[in-house]
This record gives C-alpha cells, sequence and structure tokens, in this order.
C-alpha cells in the first residue's frame, strides 16, 4: 500500500451519543450562510461550500489541511441551531426516558431496590451475550406503572407520542365548563355526556355544598358564574360532594427544550440502570443543539455542460435548514408572537428531521423541484443499494470478465479456455528483472492488439504510460530491470472462476488460462458439476489476480485439483458423467477385444506411452487388447480395491489391473465414484486429476469407437410383448373395477387410519402402479442389453429404467399433490367421462406409451402432472435458496480456532471439538472395514520418518540432538565464568 | 407422565463438580458463560442442577463413539 502510513490494528470500537461541544470542536467553521458560491464562482466563506470543509476541484489545496483533492477526506462543519431540536432516530428512546422518569426531579420511577434488581439482571444479560434490550424495556415499563415518583412524590402523567417528533403529556385539568357542571350536578340533571338516569343524584343547594365541602359559600358563588376557578384542593372536595368529573383531558405539548431540560437532570446512575453508558452518552444529547455538516467531499457538487452546478441532495436539504435558522433567529429577535415562533420552530425540526431520515412514516417526504424525493443521510445508507449493501459488502471490480462458456474435452480439468480478446483486455503486473527482461520487452513490443502484449508500462520514477500500437516499438527498448509491465494473460496464468449462484466453495475455482480463439470460456465438462454448469446459454465470471500472494493462494489453495473431494460429504465432486460414463461402460462391460491400432487410438489422449502385453491372439492369430486392460493402463500400478459396483456385481482391482467388473457410474462417476475416490486420498489430487482427465478422455475415445445414438424406435417392443402389456393393464383395470365395485356396494374395509374413499384410492394407485411396473419388466425383458437407451440406464449416465418402462411400455398415473387427478368439473375430471366415475382412465392413468402416443385426455392429464413438477421445482428453488442465504449469514461467523474449538465472534464455544472428532471430511475416510487405527497410522507415520530401529527410540525417549555445536563450544565453556544473561527485549 | 430424561435417546446430564469445572474452563481458557447455554426448564436437566451449575453431557456420536459437552443452565 502507498498510503505512507504503517497499518494499525483496531483495539475497539464502541457507539454512543455525541456531545454537542464535540461537534463544536472538531468542526473546521460555523456555516451561517445559506449561499454557496458567489457571482464569480468562488465558494462563499461560512457558507455550505466554505474551503475549509475540504476540496473538490482538482488542484486546489484544502483550507484546514492542505492536502489536496483525493488525500484530503474532508472536514465537518456545524451550524448552531436556534432552538433545540429532536433528533429522529432517537424518537423511541426519547419516549422510554420521558415515560420512565420522573417530570419533576428527573429520577428514574424506580425504588433503590428496584433499580437494583435492574442492575443486576443487566449485569447477567451482559455476561450471557443477550440482548440488553428485554431488561431495559421491562425496567420502563416497571418505572412507567408508578403514578406517583418514589424520590420526590411528584404525580406523573402519562405520555404520548405523536409521530415522528411531537411528544405530549396527558394532564387532567379543570374543564372550561366546570361553572355549568357544577350548576348541572347542583340540580341534579346529568352532567356532560351522561345520560339520562344513568347517574343518581340528589339536588343540593349551594349553601348544603358549602357546608359539604368547607368552602366559603361568597366563593362558591363567584365559582358558579366562573368569576373564580377553584383551585385543585377545592375541585377534589367538589368533585367528592357532587359525585361529578370537571376535569378534562388535556394534551400538553412538550417542546425540545422542556424535553432538554428534563434529561439533563436525569442522574449518571439512573442512566446506567437503563443500560446506558453515562460518561459516554448523555441523553440530553439526544436533542441536537448544534448539527454537524458534513464535508463537501460527501455532497460534490456537479458543473453540468451548460457551466451550471447542480448541488448535492444533501447540500439542499442544509440549505433549507439554514434558511429557517435564520429566520426563526430573526423573528425571535423582532418579539414575533409566540405562535409564528412555534411554527417555525416546527419547520426546523421538519427540515432536521428530513435531513436524517426522508422516508418517515406520518411525514411528507422533501422534494426536489422536480417532484423526486431527495436522498438524504439514511437513504445514502439503506437498503439494497445503500452504503452496507451496495458498496461495501459488494461492489464492481477490476480485472473481471464475463461470458458464455462452452465445452472443450481437450483441456485439462484445471484448464480455462479464454477468449483472446479477454486475454488482451485483462493484464498481470511484471516486475521486470534482468531475468524476464527479454520476455518484458517482446510483450511491450508487441503493443497493445496483438496478443502476448502489454498495455501499459510503469517507469520506476512511477509515471505509467499507455502501449499504443504507435509508441510499442520505441518503449520495449527503454524497459529495464525496475520497471513494471502490464502484460496480458498468457498461458498458465492462475485466473479465479466463478458461476452464480455461488452456493458452494466450489462454485469459485481457480484455473489455468489457455488463451484461445473465438468469443467464449472453454471448460472442461466434468467441472460442470460442482459449478453446476450446462452449455445451454450459461455465462461465468473470471477474475484476474493481481498481486503475487494471491496468486500463490489461489494456485495452493484454490485450483480445481484441490477441489475434488467435497468438504459436504467427504468424496469426490468431479468424476466422470454422462458420455464419459456411457464410454467407460462400453469399454470394460463385454470387455471387447482390440486391435493394436485400435488400442492405441483408445489411449492416444492419455499420457500411456506403449501398450502393455497383448492379452492373446484372435484366430487370425492377430494380437488383441481388451477393454479392461485398456483401462487399467489409467490405473496407479499398485491400486488394489475390491467393491460393489454399479450393476451390482464385484469390482476387483489388482496391482492396477481391473480383473473383473464394469467401470460406470459408482467407479468412477461424479458423487463418490470408488476408484476417483480412493486414488485421491490414496494418490493424491495431482494423480487424480490426472486420472479424471484420462478416464473422459479415453471414455470419449471410446465411446466415438463404439458409437451410441438413440431414437424412440429403439425403445419400441415387437406385437407379442405388446399384448402381453395390455394383458397386464388390462388385469389391472379388472382389478381397479373391482374394488370399485365392493366400494359401492359398502363392503370395502378401510385400512386402520383411514376413511373407505381414501382406502380406495390408497389401492387403485397401489395396482395401477403394479400395472406399469410389470408393464415396465416386460418391455424391459424385449431390450437388448446394448440397446443404447438401457446401456445409459444401466451404467449410470443418464436416465433410469422408469423412463424407459413410459417409452416403451406404459406412461402410468399421473399425480397432483400426490393423489390421483381429482380435480376439473363437478364430480368428474373432464366432461368426457360420466359423473363419479372412479375407474383408472378418468383419473389420470396414461395406458399408453410415449412411443405409442398418448391419447387427449391422457395427454391433458399428463400435462397437469408436469406442470405440478415445473411449479415445485421453481418453488422450492427460491424457498431452499433463502432458506439457506439464511443459514450461510447465521453460521457465517463461526470460526474452528487452534485449540480445536468451534467459535462464534464473542468467544462462545459451539462445539468443543470441530464435527465432534475434530477432523477434516476431506482428509480423514474410514468405513466399516477400513476403521481409523491410530496406532497403525502413528506406526507408519514413525517408520516414514526414522531410518532405523534405534533412530526412532532415541527420538521416543525424548533425547535432543543437540545443534548449532561449535567447534570452540568448549573453550567458551572454559574460558570464564559464563556471563550472566541479560534480557534484551 | 413420562419422564423425558430416562429417554433412550436422551443423553446422558450431569452437574459437574466446581474443581471438575475448573479443569474445563482452565483446559479451554474461558469464562463459564461462554459455554453453550441450556434452559433450567429443559426436561432432560437434572432436578438437581441449578441455574449456573454447569452440565456434563455426554452423547452418542457419528464421528467419534462419544461426544462430551459442557452447558451452563441459565434462568
Amino acid at each position: 500500500m502507498s498510503t505512507g502510513q504503517t497499518p494499525k490494528q483496531i483495539g475497539s470500537l464502541s457507539f454512543g451519543l455525541m456531545d454537542p461541544e464535540e461537534y463544536r470542536e472538531m468542526s473546521a467553521t460555523k456555516v451561517i450562510t445559506a449561499d454557496t458560491y458567489d457571482d464569480d464562482g468562488f465558494p462563499i466563506d461560512m457558507g455550505l461550500m466554505d474551503p475549509r470543509l475540504g476540496v473538490i476541484d482538482p488542484g486546489l489545496e484544502c483550507k484546514t489541511c492542505g492536502k489536496h483533492s483525493g488525500s484530503c477526506n474532508g472536514h465537518f462543519g456545524h451550524i448552531e441551531l436556534a432552538a433545540p431540536v429532536i433528533h429522529v432516530g432517537f424518537q423511541k428512546l426519547i419516549r422510554r426516558l420521558l415515560r420512565g422518569t420522573c417530570r419533576e426531579c428527573s429520577r428514574l420511577l424506580l425504588t433503590e431496590e428496584e433499580a437494583d434488581e435492574f442492575r443486576d439482571r443487566l449485569d447477567k444479560t451482559r455476561s450471557l451475550g443477550e440482548d440488553l434490550g428485554d431488561v431495559t424495556k421491562a425496567a420502563i415499563r416497571r418505572a412507567r406503572k408508578a403514578s406517583n415518583c418514589p424520590h420526590c412524590g411528584e404525580t406523573q402523567y402519562d405520555i404520548q407520542h405523536e409521530k415522528p417528533t411531537t411528544y405530549y403529556e396527558v394532564q387532567d385539568v379543570l374543564s372550561a365548563e366546570y361553572s355549568e357542571r357544577i350548576a348541572a350536578a347542583m340540580e341534579g340533571r346529568p352532567v356532560g355526556d351522561e345520560e339520562e338516569g344513568e347517574v343518581d343524584r340528589e339536588p343540593m343547594g349551594p349553601m348544603e355544598l358549602a357546608e359539604e365541602t368547607g368552602i366559603d359559600s361568597s366563593r362558591i358563588q363567584e365559582i358558579l358564574s366562573s368569576e373564580f376557578r377553584p383551585t385543585e384542593e377545592d375541585r377534589e372536595s367538589l368533585e367528592q360532594a357532587l359525585d361529578v368529573d370537571l376535569t378534562e383531558e388535556d394534551m400538553n405539548k412538550l417542546m425540545a427544550s422542556d424535553i432538554r431540560d428534563w434529561f439533563e437532570d436525569i442522574p449518571d446512575r439512573d442512566i446506567e440502570t437503563l443500560g446506558i453508558d453515562a460518561d459516554k452518552s448523555r441523553p440530553e444529547w439526544i436533542i441536537l443543539t448544534v448539527l454537524p455538516v458534513p464535508p463537501v467531499t460527501a455532497r460534490p457538487s456537479i458543473t453540468l455542460d451548460n457551466g451550471q452546478r447542480s448541488e448535492d441532495d444533501l447540500t439542499h436539504k442544509l440549505v433549507d435548514i439554514i434558511r429557517i435558522n435564520q429566520r426563526f433567529m430573526e423573528n425571535r429577535e423582532a418579539g414575533a408572537p409566540q405562535l409564528i415562533i412555534e411554527d417555525l420552530w416546527e419547520l426546523l425540526q421538519y427540515h432536521v428531521t428530513t435531513f436524517m431520515d426522508n422516508e418517515i412514516s406520518g411525514t411528507p417526504p422533501a422534494r426536489h423541484r422536480s417532484g423526486r424525493p431527495l436522498k438524504t443521510l439514511s437513504q445514502r445508507l439503506k437498503g439494497k443499494e445503500g452504503r452496507f449493501r451496495g458498496s461495501l459488502s459488494g461492489k464492481r471490480v477490476n480485472f473481471s470478465a464475463r461470458t458464455v462458456i462452452s465445452p472443450d474435452p481437450t483441456l485439462s480439468l484445471n484448464e480455462v479456455g479464454v477468449p483472446d480478446r479477454v486475454a488482451s483486455e485483462m493484464t498481470q503486473t511484471m516486475n521486470v528483472n534482468a531475468r524476464n527482461l527479454q520476455d518484458a520487452r517482446r510483450y511491450v513490443a508487441n503493443g497493445p492488439e496483438t496478443h502476448p502484449g502489454a498495455n501499459y508500462v510503469r517507469r520506476p520514477d512511477g509515471r505509467r504510460l499507455k502501449v499504443t500500437e504507435k509508441n510499442c516499438e520505441e518503449l520495449a527498448e527503454k524497459v529495464d530491470p525496475g520497471w513494471e509491465v502490464s502484460r496480458h494473460l498468457i498461458d498458465g496464468d492462475v485466473v479465479i472462476f466463478n458461476r452464480q449462484p455461488s452456493l458452494h466453495r466450489m462454485s469459485i475455482m481457480a484455473h489455468e488460462v489457455v488463451v484461445m480463439p473465438y468469443k467464449t470460456f472453454r471448460l472442461n465438462t466434468v467441472v460442470c458439476p460442482p459449478y453446476n454448469a450446462d452449455f445451454d446459454g450459461d455465462e461465468m465470471n473470471m477474475h484476474a489476480l493481481q498481486n503475487e500472494e494471491a496468486r500463490a493462494e489461489a494456485r495452493v489453495l484454490m485450483r480445481v485439483q484441490e477441489q475434488i473431494l467435497s468438504p459436504r460429504f467427504g468424496e469426490n465432486i468431479i468424476g466422470a458423467i454422462q458420455d464419459h460414463i456411457s464410454g467407460m461402460y462400453l469399454l470394460t462391460h463385454d470387455n471387447p477385444q482390440f486391435n493394436e491400432t485400435q488400442a492405441l487410438d483408445l489411449l492416444r489422449a492419455t499420457s500411456v506411452e506403449g501398450l502393455p502385453e497383448p492379452d492373446g491372439t484372435d484366430d487370425d492369430g492377430i494380437d488383441y487388447w481388451t477393454g479392461r486392460s485398456v483401462f487399467s493402463e489409467l490405473l496407479p500400478d499398485d491400486l488394489n480395491m475390491e467393491f460393489e459396483g454399479t450393476l451390482g456385481e464385484p469390482v476387483v482391482i489388482e496391482d492396477g489391473q481391473l480383473v473383473e467388473g464394469t467401470i460406470a457410474e459408482d467407479e468412477v462417476g461424479e458423487f463418490g465414484g470408488e476408484i476417483v475416490d480412493t486414488v485421491t486420498k490414496v494418490y493424491g489430487n495431482t494423480r487424480s486429476r490426472v486420472f479424471i482427465n484420462e478416464v473422459a478422455t479415453l471414455a470419449m475415445r471410446s465411446i466415438m469407437h463404439f458409437g451410441i445414438s438413440v431414437g424412440i424406435d429403439d425403445e419400441s417392443v415387437d406385437s407379442e410383448a405388446e399384448d402381453r402389456i395390455q394383458e397386464a393393464i388390462d388385469s389391472a383395470y379388472e382389478r381397479v373395477q373391482e374394488l370399485i365395485e365392493t366400494y359401492e356396494t359398502g363392503e370395502l374395509e378401510s385400512l386402520p387410519g383411514r376413511t373407505t374413499d381414501e382406502t380406495l384410492e390408497m389401492k387403485v394407485m397401489q395396482t395401477l402402479g403394479r400395472a406399469r411396473d410389470s408393464a415396465g419388466d416386460i418391455a424391459d425383458e424385449r431390450l437388448d442389453e446394448d440397446n443404447p437407451a438401457v446401456v445409459m440406464a444401466r451404467s449410470g449416465a443418464r436416465a433410469s429404467m422408469l423412463n424407459l418402462t413410459q417409452m416403451s411400455a406404459c406412461v402410468g398415473q399421473q399425480a397432483v399433490r400426490g393423489e390421483r387427478i381429482n380435480r376439473g368439473y363437478e364430480d368428474r375430471t373432464l366432461s368426457h367421462y360420466k359423473k363419479n366415475d372412479l375407474s383408472a382412465d378418468a383419473h389420470g392413468f396414461v395406458e399408453s406409451s410415449y412411443r405409442q402416443g398418448l391419447n387427449p385426455q391422457e395427454f391433458f392429464f399428463h400435462a397437469m402432472g408436469g406442470r405440478e413438477g415445473l411449479v415445485d421445482t421453481a418453488v422450492r428453488t427460491s424457498k431452499s435458496g433463502y432458506l439457506q442465504r439464511r443459514l450461510i449469514n447465521a453460521l457465517s461467523e463461526l470460526e474452528s480456532q487452534y485449540d480445536g474449538t468451534v467459535r462464534d465472534t464473542s468467544d462462545t464455544v459451539v462445539q468443543f471439538e470441530f464435527g465432534e472428532d475434530g477432523t477434516s471430511t476431506t482428509q480423514v475416510a474410514h468405513d466399516e472395514e477400513n476403521p481409523i487405527e491410530v496406532e497403525d497410522i502413528a506406526a507408519r507415520v514413525m517408520n516414514a520418518e526414522f531410518a532405523d530401529e534405534a533412530e526412532r527410540e532415541s527420538f521416543l525417549k525424548g533425547d535432543t540432538l543437540q545443534t548449532n555445536l561449535s567447534e570452540h563450544q568448549d573453550t567458551w565453556r572454559t574460558g570464564g565464568a559464563v556471563p550472566e544473561v541479560e534480557s534484551d527485549d | 407422565m413420562v419422564d423425558v430424561s430416562q429417554h433412550e435417546l436422551v443423553p446422558e446430564h450431569s452437574v459437574v463438580s466446581d474443581s471438575e469445572l475448573d479443569d474445563v474452563l482452565d483446559e479451554y481458557d474461558i469464562e463459564r458463560t461462554d459455554l453453550p447455554k441450556i434452559k433450567r426448564t429443559d426436561a432432560a436437566v437434572p432436578d438437581d442442577a441449578e441455574v449456573g451449575d454447569v452440565l456434563e453431557i455426554v452423547r452418542d456420536s457419528r464421528t467419534t463413539d462419544r461426544a462430551v459437552v459442557y452447558r451452563l443452565v441459565i434462568q
């Protein structure tokens, strides 16, 4: 990094409120004028574009720090607000503090014991690392219950909050019509909203009343004629005597200044009971008296083409604030009426509110002249395009490319084919030295357009020059050690390759570049499974790495061959797919014989150099090699395996020779192919990469040798089989008919826990399912072993026997929501059927095979079932994608520590040993037959480590050989007293 | 009522003595509150466990045969 600063470590972060004094201290200037630039286009002093707030025009010097635009981050200014204003971000906290503290003495409305209890609870939750909000909310809830202050005894009133920034105290005050009410009550009439006869009152004379209440009778007369307002005490005694309510609710608005005074008196100790650190955040700081003005660098103005300046939204908002602020001050000094002052105060509050957040409910958003709502502070941060999600977690990067992908089986799985036009756009930096000088000069001489060329050079003095077609020859001669050359990507460079959605770590892997013509990225088909890629138009991204550390890390950790084993299940995720598997099956299943030319042709793209001894000679005396021995050439020489293969038959490999068995999906396939998995674990990733590449090329050669093609007519069966299939289906129909008849006569016995209707449905489904299976079995008998579709299904390359059944015998029952098709018209599925027809074909049983073709009703039912499948996958992917995203976000902070535990960011233990056994899924493998024997492993390591028994013994005994022996060792030891060792740390 | 803690699928929960606990905390260099938690009201918690106690849970594991986990009892 070239910032010229030493890197520093962040020790801690704390969040809190900011002291207004601090705003003033850090301010570069006070802002008092709403204007920005004067007529000559210079920024006005103490205006919103004051040059002390930072520089945005290149070439100018910052008046505060002296730096130029780009290196000066800008400096805050401040506006002295004419009156305190509420900060919208703290509406809820203000409400809670008002409700929880005394209106008179500002103390928390809790007794000492209660406060202690909450402080204890706070300490406990803090140490458990849980949410403090629950405790503080509970404290406020308790405090709110107090009707009188436990400290000064003052009556407390309810606080009402009118969003966003108005707070009222709800008080009971003497009603304006008190005299009428008293008069009415004295005459025994209903008072106020009372219904006739609701309250039973005796009429009472003034003398009587005076006696009862102890108020002077002349005073009572005065009260009745509204000449005198009764005092609080008088009111209460009057109310009691007359059984009447003389009060009405009054909303007493709390001004921001009142709230500030109120908060100022809250003692620090009480603040702490509410979980707030009083040293860092005093509650009165919530009420703003001074407003920080963001530096101009945060709100740059742009000059339009016509020379007009256009200001940032924030600047517009600040202009509004300063204008109102000014007007407020002028009006106050001129002694304007309270009403006008209050209006201006509210307006100032509105502008400050919208300056911080312009999307507050209940407040009309401040708009630009064009009617577009302004983008103020909170809008800059929030949401997908906001600062966090849009600019920090994710951003656009340089040195990246994206294009369509296509397959290239000649590439290694580690490679990626990069189009030349991409390679010559994305560069790698070469530090020129004596060893690579020639290369560097050649790249520069080639210029930016010929492929292994260069786009830029940097001279030792730091000056960056563009290489052009014109200057490239000349520049090439000047290149010397110490220069930097930005050369094109060439074969062998490491790049990162990615396909979205990046759901697991194998979605981003490092590949080696192979520069190629045309416009697509090329990749070997065996890396399709980890990326989940296909070639129906998929696009992928490539990133060129920009420093040596990144390149080394990518090569060592991220290369495709390092990802062959999946951390999810500890077996290989990369392996032969589709045609590779068909090819291997054809090559090894019937163990065909090849003459020398054919055998060599099969192995020509592999690293096998010569054929082994022939397996025999045919009738004509010509040598032949079998498919299995051709395949065996790819295996490591000392590989021994025996397991049950794809076809359920044993696969035996002895000393690297396939002795018995067919190679197919379970042997070399993508998810846990036994041989690939073993080769990777026993012989390492590099050997495994070679093996997979060669299996793929051998399989391609083999499938080309035999040839494979499928048409629908390959799945036809002879008429005898067709008759038998028809018979099977007919007999199923009969059985279904019998079931329906027993159901209709009410003789059907229901299965436990089911109604008879459900039982019938189940039994019908079962019968028809069996019918399809037996039809399939009949067809299966008739399809040859070498039928291409059978080969694909048996080998596990693609499709299943069920698909074949559907093609050649019977498509079977269509289902929606796991049931036969029951929807459509009233009491029937289609108008082709009678009402309440329970038969198979009326409920979506497709008797035809795909080859025969479906009749219209069958086609319709099939479409119903098919659509359900489509909807399901669409819904499932979106649902599970979101679920996975949430899971990953929740778990992403977990980290396994050096002591073997898994902990989260607050150091809480999640697992005491990673995965309970502390091992990596990809590094350790075991099964029933090969358990992990720690002793054996230790012995093996020891044997490999030590040449003989004696050396081993001495190591185990803990004898340490002395190192760094000097010939003069003894002389310095005896040469004098050993000097005292002084610590020099 | 079924006593869930006696069910065969519920692993053994036992209260850890203070000296044992000190060893555990020392081994991992953690505070008691850094341990995973378990609610006092959890049916598997033994009756004599109190809030603040630490339980040792020994359960069968698919990766190791026996996995030992410690949990702090809360509320």
